[in-house]
């Protein structure tokens, strides 16, 4: 359990992006009726958004 | 009555302090019960308007935010068991008080009380005041230093608390805010990944962020500025507030409740004004008020 825990907390940047920023993303994109380029879906590109800045705020350790 | 204080002697002058502060003490803050429930069910109910589409979350999202800033300080009176005392009649509603008011928050009730505590006894000390992280140069530093303490390496904030926890002895309560924070991030991702991610960020995400900067600017910074004392009629001070005493949630008059802590919220104003000689005496930092 603990263990579990600390996995979680300890790569939460990461786990915020996707279980959070990925779908916000996605859903702000569809609602706004914003055209992506090269053919990106919404949750394509929540997807990108979150591994590139879930990534950054992992390996620095701050969102801004 | 300030010359004549001013020559008083300090036995004197903890004896009028003291009682000043007996006419305050104990009398029920029905504002805070009230306040606390209501706030709690506003917020509440916001959830079935909003996913129903019965009310827009552009409408709510302020609500919501209000909710959050509001929250706090009906817990903050059960911290200080002043709706009821252990083995009071009514000490279930305080303690119901204190756990629920808080959950916009996110924030257990056992931790808020016992990290507060804390910073009563060692209010200013930079290694034992679990608040200590809020002090910052001026006000627009102050929020951007609340912001910085919720980044994911920081070592204030949420570390702060669970560093004070450890400290006393206290790490089974560490679970409740770690399990607490768990769930609302479960809460929030299943939301986000059922549809309702933008319903869950103006709900709770967003008005949980601008709330927190919110309660740590005025009732931790402000009061507390320059932080750079620690003695009782110095690591606090009365200030004017920008917007008014009820805009900044009552804390103009913050010293009063460090000093006597047991003071309901609505009565620190009358307390501040009747003691108001005492603590001049005293060479309180009353700046502007």
């Amino acid at each position: 359990m603990r263990f579990f825990l600390k996995t979680i907390f300890d790569y939460g940047a990461v786990v915020f992006a996707f279980g959070f920023i990925a779908p916000l993303t996605m859903q702000i994109i569809t609602r706004a009726g914003i055209d992506l380029p090269f053919g990106l879906t919404p949750l394509m590109a929540g997807l990108i958004l979150a591994t590139v800045w879930g990534g950054i705020a992992q390996y620095r350790g701050r969102w801004i | 009555m300030t010359d004549t204080l001013q020559d008083s002697s300090e036995p004197d002058l903890m004896r009028r302090e003291r009682e000043i502060a007996r006419r305050h003490i104990g009398k029920f803050p029905w504002l805070s019960v009230t306040w606390a429930f209501v706030n709690l069910a506003v917020w509440l109910s916001l959830w079935p308007l909003v996913l129903t589409s019965t009310l827009s979350v552009w409408i709510a999202f302020p609500i919501a935010t209000l909710n959050v800033m509001l929250c706090y300080l009906p817990s903050h009176e059960a911290q200080h068991d002043i709706i009821a005392r252990p083995g009071d009649k009514l000490r279930w509603l305080n303690e119901l008080v204190g756990h629920v008011s808080t959950i916009p928050l996110v924030l257990p009730y056992r931790v808020a009380r016992l990290t507060h505590l804390e910073h009563h006894k060692h209010t200013n000390d930079p290694d034992l005041d679990p608040d200590y992280g809020t002090h910052a140069s001026g006000p627009v530093a102050a929020i951007w230093n609340s912001f910085q303490k919720r980044q994911p390496g920081s070592e204030g904030g949420p570390n702060a608390y669970a560093a004070a926890l450890q400290r006393i002895g206290r790490e089974d309560v560490m679970l409740e805010a770690v399990l607490s924070t768990l769930v609302f991030y479960v809460i929030l991702f299943v939301l986000a990944w059922s549809g309702f991610a933008i319903e869950a960020a103006l709900l709770w995400w967003l008005p949980r962020h601008i709330g927190q900067t919110y309660i740590v600017y005025y009732l931790s910074w402000a009061p507390h500025h320059p932080a750079n004392e620690t003695g009782r009629y110095r690591n606090t001070r009365g200030f004017r507030a920008a917007f008014g005493n009820i805009a900044s949630m009552g804390m103009q008059y913050h010293i009063v409740h460090h000093l006597h802590p047991r003071i309901p919220l609505i009565r620190t104003p009358r307390a501040f004004h009747e003691m108001r000689d005492v603590l001049e005496a005293r060479d309180c930092r009353l700046d502007g008020i």
